[in-house]
């Protein structure tokens, strides 16, 4: 019995540490979420993963949730007409601001979140985007990259995904799956979490999420980018080995 | 439990199911086995599709070419099919042809619009290629199907070309091949096809079987043995210059692809020596001919996205 209280002592006071740590400090006041897993490992087998999002948010907002990597740079080659007929990669585009993945589950359709809420999405990253040269077609092009990300699966957005809880207390609680993709580099990457209330942000947290390689991806990884030359021999002998060992079991079973 | 299909790839930063990408590594050696070609055509844009980022597709696709080609001589070679001596002399030539095309590109790039240039060689070259082979051949088919006795193709070979190739000093036997010609002459070809195959971007097995049938005058199977021989030493060349510079090998990717693709070629160095030469050079001939057509199916058609990733093919 004696045993059981000081257990019990102990939960009682770790409990509230353990979740302290697993949300953020957003200082808005009402928003607040975890998520599990906090870090996303990239195994042998990884095949795109799930990331839980839950948490409490103003009470008769909407809640907007956002999975982003860092913006990089992008290079690419525009197509156009060569001659008025032929089409062809023509002149190099060079985008900034582009994040690796940019992934959006909502509450409601973000068009009917008034201004705020258009920005949040796809529509507002088109804004962020920037195109060098200046005399690029921007209008065109950003929505043609967004369309190649969207079909790579990378870009994503999609409502009704965040399940909303009826208000009490003045919050409400709220959870939502987020499906990542398997096309995933490891890296930085941001959950965010945002409520929209009247057109406006009403508050919003955010909390970084680690993609790493493990195991034979990480061992692989560190081969082909830190001892390239090597691994560029390793694998053109390690081919021939495989090539000539079926050849040679071939021979054995085919031969005449 | 089940077993898992899926596999992520480090360098491509996907990942692929093993199952499909082993089936399609068998069927693009089954076309290497039988024709001598490396199926780096076929092979990329498949890759792409299925999610694999472009640069890495092709310069994987080298990696798996070389075990493919690999596994494809040594069945040649037991077939009696590989000419080394001629092999070595195309790819000396081969090597000394692509260092300078890759300076060609270059000066091309500087002087913009390279890549019209490049697809306007590749739709001419292919299909000047493949409606020749493949016309030459339908007549030497229908010359065998008829009852007349064929006259022996003891041409009186008087040509421009054959005239100056005689001349050619340090004549030699081709013993494997069964021809008698200089040296010189295969190092000049090799150097021109990797030339262009520097500039196209492409293994060069598509322009290198035509050659040596047609201006090499070798025997097809020879030829298809000859060429892989061939391929294997370049496409070692391009993984290990690839995997150095760019990154871009991924070895995981490879190593399925080249199990099915070396299988594949085995059975397609059977089913080529089954087939008769003519047969092999018209079915080569529809291969270039739909390559051509789907190259300029691409030019001509307006592409979903406007947008490229620089690199690959």
């Amino acid at each position: 019995m004696k045993r059981f209280i000081i257990l019990a002592a102990l939960l009682l006071l770790a409990l509230p540490a353990a979740a302290q740590a697993a949300t953020a400090a957003t200082g808005a006041g009402a928003l607040d979420f975890s998520m599990t897993p906090q870090d996303i490992t990239i195994h042998t087998f990884y095949n795109g993963t799930t990331v839980q999002v839950a948490g409490e948010a103003p009470a008769g907002s909407q809640v907007v949730v956002r999975f982003a990597g860092a913006p990089e740079a992008v290079a690419m080659k525009q197509k156009g007409k060569a001659l008025g007929f032929l089409w062809m990669n023509l002149n190099t585009l060079h985008f900034s601001g582009v994040p690796r993945v940019f992934l959006v589950e909502s509450s409601a359709p973000l068009s009917g979140l008034g201004a705020a809420g258009a920005s949040l999405g796809l529509s507002g990253l088109t804004e962020t985007i920037s195109v060098a040269p200046a005399t690029a077609d921007r209008a065109m092009l950003v929505p043609e990259l967004l369309k190649l990300k969207r079909k790579e699966g990378l870009y994503r957005e999609h409502s009704g995904g965040v399940a909303l809880a009826a208000p009490a207390g003045g919050v409400q609680k709220f959870s939502v799956s987020l499906a990542v993709p398997s096309r995933l580099s490891p890296g930085a990457y941001t959950v965010e979490v945002i409520a929209v209330k009247d057109g406006a942000v009403a508050a919003r947290a955010a909390r970084p999420l680690e993609a790493r390689l493990v195991g034979i991806p990480a061992f692989l990884s560190n081969l082909a980018f830190n001892n390239a030359v090597w691994y560029g021999v390793l694998a053109s002998v390690i081919a021939i080995i495989a090539g000539l060992g079926i050849g040679l079991v071939f021979q054995s079973k085919g031969a005449h | 439990m089940s077993i898992p299909m899926e596999l992520y790839l480090p360098i491509a930063g996907n990942s692929v199911n093993i199952v499909a990408v082993f089936g399609l590594g068998g069927v693009v050696g089954l076309l290497s086995g039988i024709f001598g070609v490396g199926g780096g055509f076929l092979m990329t844009p498949l890759l792409i599709m299925m999610g694999i980022p472009p640069t890495v597709a092709a310069a994987t696709d080298s990696n798996q070419i070389v075990g493919a080609s690999t596994s494809g001589t040594l069945a040649h070679l037991r077939l009696g099919n590989v000419d080394v001596k001629m092999g070595l002399l195309l790819l000396i030539g081969g090597v000394l042809g692509g260092t300078v095309g890759v300076q060609v590109i270059k000066l091309l790039r500087a002087l913009g619009n390279a890549d019209f240039l490049i697809n306007i060689t590749y739709v001419l070259m292919l299909g000047l290629v493949g409606g020749y082979m493949f016309l030459e051949s339908l007549q030497a088919m229908r010359k065998a199907k008829a009852p007349v006795k064929k006259e022996p193709e003891k041409h009186v070979k008087s040509s421009a070309f054959g005239r100056m190739v005689g001349m050619l000093p340090w004549q030699m036997d081709f013993t494997r091949s069964g021809v008698r010609m200089s040296p010189v002459l295969p190092l000049l070809l090799g150097g021109l096809v990797g030339l262009l195959s520097a500039i196209m971007g492409v293994g060069g097995g598509f322009i290198m079987v035509p050659v040596m049938v047609y201006l090499l005058r070798m025997p097809m199977h020879v030829v298809v043995g000859t060429s892989l021989f061939q391929i294997l030493f370049t496409c070692i060349n391009v993984t290990v210059m690839q995997a150095s510079t760019n990154h871009t090998v991924d070895f995981v990717l490879a190593l399925i692809l080249l199990i099915g693709s070396s299988l594949g070629a085995q059975i397609g160095a059977i089913v080529g020596k089954k087939l008769g030469g003519e047969q092999l050079k018209i079915l080569l001939a529809s291969l270039v001919l739909i390559m051509m057509f789907k190259i300029l199916y691409e030019l001509l058609a307006r592409p979903d996205v406007l947008l490229a990733y620089i690199g690959g093919h």
